[in-house]
């Protein structure tokens, strides 16, 4: 393992209006390693995720991928990345073979390395019958697939996953799984956010617990878990609900 | 349920006005426009009473019409069309159309527009006084319908257009509606280049009056007149045409309603495509070599011709051209030359037409911005699919002109200015777009709403892009209007000047806005989205 991290930021800060939505967060993601980032609704991971990979600029700060600066020669390091946003749509008119093609043209491949690859992303995503599909005729977890099939295209050295389990059925997510654990084992970095803790646990070897826009706790997940499970420890970090308020008219008798 | 959801209605306008204060301004302008219309108002009211019955029924048919049209009209060309209150929002609810309805017709009169122009009928409905109250009666009656039928109509063709465009058909449709639509203007046009403006309002204009009288356009406005002269049968009749457009319109919109509520816009339709245009694209002599720019453009391509955002800006910008032909020309008898204007407005707008062209892709944007420093690829993938069909549209309409004014000297300047006109528009919306990004509807939304209070979103943008353009086009057309008035000769200058200002704007637009495109990566997306 290299010494190098996968992705390390230093000091990122992103303030909308009067909300600091990320308050000078510092995180090394050591190459090689499965990193789970867990945080309560609206704690800034998809903000963080975001500058970390190009799509927002921070007010302040630096993000280095594999020690290239990702602001500075971004030419250099976003080829290293791929990206799995959340909550963002993709260009629906094309069909989901076709976005495939798309981002491998756009990376850069060659025509007959993105007819290849984009036939075995098909395949191992089970898209091959939606392949001549448009995508804005996509379940949500079909979207998903085609997402993570776009951000593998290239074979990058860091996938940054928003939520990639999110509305994904069983067996694809068995699929995407073994995928990413493949990737991680022949030496690659993933880093994905997630609010299934059972599914972090299981599948992460690292993990940091966001809250208010801060990095509350991170590192090896024995080690933030401590004794209990990783359910626990977060909730121990973030704070339960409030106002614990019994809600008796939802009673059915 | 009306006050809730005229309340939501206000609410979000509050709340907007509170957060982004520039709405606001655009908003006291409206109503300061608004109230400087007044005096105006009050003045051709005056006006209108000291005319006797029948020529104050003619104008106001005649307004009457026109603002029909134009309600019906003007949302598809300019987005405008509030969307606070598309039905679509509704959906998650679970409401009947039913029960919302009472409240989308309430919040759809509570507009800016709306209010002014039932100010505006109530002002020049009481040019009407004078003839004893029953009349005054029936044309405040007659007016309010009219406006009833003109806020509703607006609706209507609005939620029609965003159906048709976003079905399968959407291309025929768009074809289909432009064809209509020139041959509507067609015989107008016809007659008064063969007549002339003085005859043909001499003849032609009475019988279009009297026959609008008797339309859903004018029927409301003619009413007062007919129970002037005593007839109150026409007046009733009258009316009631009108009460009867009105409730049909309501009725279509309710339809419409209903529809939206559990049929969303924009799916494909379970279509399939079984070529992959972005690996193996049709070649043209638009589609660029670079691979990354070569894909944007293939992924644009079918944009242009599947997207119903993108189908309605092409059918937009060939309104003004056909307006200032069909109209503008032989109203004001202008010499054949002028028609020269058609191609070169033609250019413009269409160059112009694309200064949020990235705002488009607000969902998407983020695959290019994530795969590398790719602005120059981006930009020029799209330019090149812009410019791929405006050209050849464009010379078509300059060869055109050509063919009808018989002179084929201005050929080459003609050409030349139309090539500089396009190149230097489509670079100056180019970088625009990259600067000054707003919203744009999102991908399956309709073509024709526009975020809350979008009258004024993209106004900074607009203004800028506009008049960067207009400072920029008259150097490249000025070489053209001298080969016209001053020597021939400078035909050949414009040609060349013409093709060198275009291909040299469109080139370093392309360098400029790639480059800015690159800089500002990191904001574009919080920019549109």
């Amino acid at each position: 393992m290299t010494t190098v991290p996968a992705l390390a930021l230093r000091g990122l800060t992103k303030r909308f209006g009067s909300t600091l939505a990320v308050d000078r967060v510092d995180l090394d993601i050591p190459a090689g390693s499965f990193y789970g980032v867990v945080g309560p609704n609206g704690a800034g991971k998809t903000t963080t995720l975001s500058m970390a990979t190009g799509l927002l600029e921070p007010d302040a700060g630096s993000v280095a991928v594999l020690g290239v600066d990702l602001w500075a020669a971004p030419e250099v390091a976003k080829p290293l990345l791929g990206v799995l946003p959340d909550g963002l749509h993709t260009f629906d008119r094309l069909t989901g073979a076709e976005l495939i093609s798309y981002a491998g043209r756009l990376r850069g491949l060659d025509r007959d390395t993105v007819r290849a690859r984009r036939d075995d992303l098909l395949a191992a995503l089970d898209l091959e019958d939606a392949g001549s599909v448009l995508v804005m005729d996509y379940s949500a977890g079909m979207t998903k697939k085609v997402g993570l099939a776009c951000a593998l295209v290239h074979a990058p050295r860091v996938l940054v996953l928003d939520e990639p389990f999110e509305a994904v059925d069983p067996v694809s997510a068995g699929a995407i799984r073994r995928i990413l654990a493949a990737f991680v084992e022949s030496g690659g970095t993933v880093v994905m956010s997630s609010h299934v803790m059972a599914l972090v646990e299981r599948l992460c070897d690292h993990v940091a617990v966001v809250g208010a826009g801060r990095v509350l706790d991170a590192g090896p997940l024995g080690d933030v878990r401590g004794g209990g499970d990783l359910e626990e420890r977060f909730v121990a970090l973030v704070g339960d609900v409030r106002d614990q308020r019994d809600l008796t008219w939802l009673r059915q008798s | 349920m009306v006050a809730t959801v005229v309340g939501i209605r206000l609410r979000t306008t509050r709340h907007l006005l509170r957060r982004d204060w520039w709405r606001a301004v655009v908003l006291a302008l409206g109503l300061l426009w608004g109230l400087a219309m007044l005096p105006t108002l009050l003045i051709a009211q005056a006006a209108l009473a000291g005319q006797d019955a029948g020529i104050r029924a003619d104008a106001l048919v005649a307004l009457c019409s026109v603002l029909c049209v134009g309600w019906a009209t003007v949302p598809l060309v300019v987005a405008g069309l509030d969307d606070t209150l598309e039905p679509a929002r509704f959906r998650s609810l679970g409401v009947p159309a039913r029960t919302i309805m009472p409240g989308l017709v309430a919040a759809a009169f509570l507009t800016l527009p709306a209010l002014f122009f039932a100010l505006l009928m109530v002002i020049l409905g009481a040019s009407w006084r004078g003839e004893g109250a029953a009349v005054l009666l029936v044309a405040l009656a007659g007016l309010g319908l009219m406006l009833a039928s003109m806020v509703m109509g607006a609706r209507v063709s609005a939620a029609w257009a965003a159906r048709l465009l976003s079905s399968r058909r959407a291309k025929l449709a768009t074809v289909a509606a432009m064809v209509v639509g020139l041959a509507a203007i067609a015989p107008v046009a016809l007659a008064l280049f063969r007549d002339g403006l003085t005859s043909v309002l001499a003849e032609d204009v009475e019988i279009l009056l009297s026959r609008l009288a008797d339309s859903p356009l004018g029927a409301g406005a003619a009413a007062p007149r007919a129970a002037a002269e005593g007839d109150w049968l026409g007046a009733a009749w009258r009316l009631a045409l009108q009460a009867g457009w009105a409730l049909a319109l309501l009725a279509v919109w309710h339809e419409n309603v209903a529809r939206s509520l559990v049929a969303p816009l924009g799916r494909g339709g379970g279509a399939r495509r079984h070529h992959d245009r972005v690996l193996d694209p049709t070649r043209t002599p638009a589609t660029p070599r670079d691979p990354a720019a070569g894909a944007v453009h293939a992924r644009l391509a079918r944009a242009w011709t599947s997207d119903p955002r993108y189908l309605a800006s092409l059918a937009g910008v060939l309104l003004l051209p056909a307006f200032f032909f069909a109209l503008v020309m032989p109203v004001f008898d202008l010499d054949r030359r002028w028609a020269y204007v058609v191609p070169l407005m033609l250019a413009a707008t269409i160059g112009w037409g694309r200064h949020n062209d990235v705002a488009f892709d607000s969902t998407g944007l983020w695959l290019d911005v994530v795969s590398g420093r790719l602005g120059r690829a981006v930009m020029g993938g799209r330019l090149a699919a812009a410019a791929g069909w405006a050209l050849p549209l464009v010379l078509a309409a300059a060869v055109g002109t050509v063919v009808w004014t018989g002179r084929w000297h201005d050929a080459p300047g003609l050409l030349g200015a139309c090539v500089g006109v396009l190149g230097v528009s489509l670079a100056v919306a180019a970088v625009s777009a990259v600067l000054l990004p707003y919203r744009a509807p999102a991908p399956g939304a309709s073509p024709f709403g526009a975020e809350v209070g979008a009258v004024g979103a993209g106004l900074a943008a607009q203004l800028a892009s506009s008049l960067v353009a207009l400072g920029l086009v008259p150097f490249v057309v000025v070489p053209f209007v001298l080969s016209l008035t001053l020597a021939p000769a400078w035909g050949w200058l414009a040609c060349v000047a013409g093709l060198v200002a275009g291909i040299g704007a469109y080139v370093g637009a392309l360098r400029l806005a790639g480059m800015l495109y690159d800089r500002r990566s990191g904001r574009l997306l919080a920019a549109v989205a």
